[in-house]
């Protein structure tokens, strides 16, 4: 089932965006973009039209929590959802997440269910899907 | 042998007003503490690598014994083809074929997309070994300015020692009895629902 979604995938671990972007293609959005950090991620954002992020949160120059934040203040972003997938599993960052308006939360390493779980959940809530 | 041992005391006083004087004493002490962490973190890495290692080759072993199968009745079906077209496909042999293709196919997949996913250890890995080499960059430096401060006058420039900045605490290694970590997604999923989203 393929849409016209676009994703961008945030991670500073190449590994981990192939993987992800993989996953996206296999459950049929194969339109999707990375960036290695909030910086990059925040620039390619702005530029051009993305409906979803699925972001880590420990990256250099910008972390995930920086990046939500500044997603969620930009009047032109703050619709888009972002999914967190991430080894931190501290439950205040959890929380803090959430609160900062995190459309979801993944704790690495995960398998590919949840992530389609999760995505499809965002996508419904969203109306995306 | 008095003067020694008085040499030996003043430069034992020395290195105490040294450490104390530069700062070092807590730090030290911080970073001799972060050293068991340090340990189980390396543990981890061979742990996460070693069970990565395992997956990949179970996958493969199967995916290849389906792909070995496959081979084998792609030959057996070319055969009777060859010896009577008609038949194989009046009896079925054609299109049994076509579905265990089909199926072995959709299993290989599923290895390759499990062997995919075992590559994360690199992710998390990698995040602990970059705490690692701070830690041990932390201790280095510390080493280094307080043998610069200690040596004789000859340089007194010394390297700044690096800013501590895990405000993130990365993959946990040791979640057991921690009630602050989630040890699983569906953890993550109650503590979110119990939130309200």
């Amino acid at each position: 089932m393929a849409t016209e979604l676009r994703f961008l995938v945030v991670d500073d671990f190449s590994t981990m965006r192939r993987i992800v972007r993989n996953l996206l293609k296999e459950s049929g959005y194969a339109e999707a973009d990375e960036a290695e950090d909030g910086v990059i991620a925040l620039g390619k954002l702005r530029a051009s039209k993305f409906d979803f992020v699925v972001s880590d949160i420990n990256m250099p120059n910008m972390n995930g929590f920086q990046l939500l934040a500044e997603i969620k203040k930009d009047e032109k972003l703050k619709h888009i959802p972002v999914l967190m997938v991430t080894a931190e599993a501290r439950k205040e960052d959890i929380v803090a997440a959430a609160q900062q308006g995190a459309a979801g939360y993944i704790v690495k390493p995960f398998t590919k269910a949840t992530l389609e779980d999760k995505l499809n959940n965002i996508l419904v809530k969203t109306g995306l899907k | 042998m008095h003067d020694v041992h008085q040499r030996i005391g003043q430069l034992t006083r020395q290195l105490h007003d040294s450490l104390n004087g530069l700062g070092l004493t807590e730090q030290l002490k911080d970073s001799v503490e972060e050293l068991p962490d340090a340990k189980s973190r390396l543990t981890y890495i061979a742990r996460l690598t070693g069970d990565a290692a395992e997956k990949v080759l179970n996958s493969v072993d199967q995916a290849k014994s389906l792909h070995d199968e496959i081979a084998r009745e792609t030959r057996r079906i070319a055969e009777l083809i060859v010896k009577d077209p008609v038949a194989a496909v009046a009896k079925g042999h054609v299109m049994n074929f076509v579905t265990h293709v089909e199926q072995s196919s959709k299993a290989i997949d599923k290895h390759l997309t499990e062997i995919m996913m075992a590559q994360d250890f690199h992710d998390l890995t990698g995040q602990v070994i970059a705490r690692v080499v701070s830690l041990t960059t932390t201790i280095e430096e510390q080493l280094v300015q307080l043998l610069i401060e200690t040596a004789p006058a000859v340089s007194t420039k010394t390297t700044p020692v690096a800013e501590r900045q895990h405000a993130l605490s990365g993959p946990a290694i040791s979640p057991e009895n921690n009630p602050d970590i989630v040890t699983s997604q569906s953890q993550v999923d109650d503590l979110l629902a119990s939130l309200g989203f």
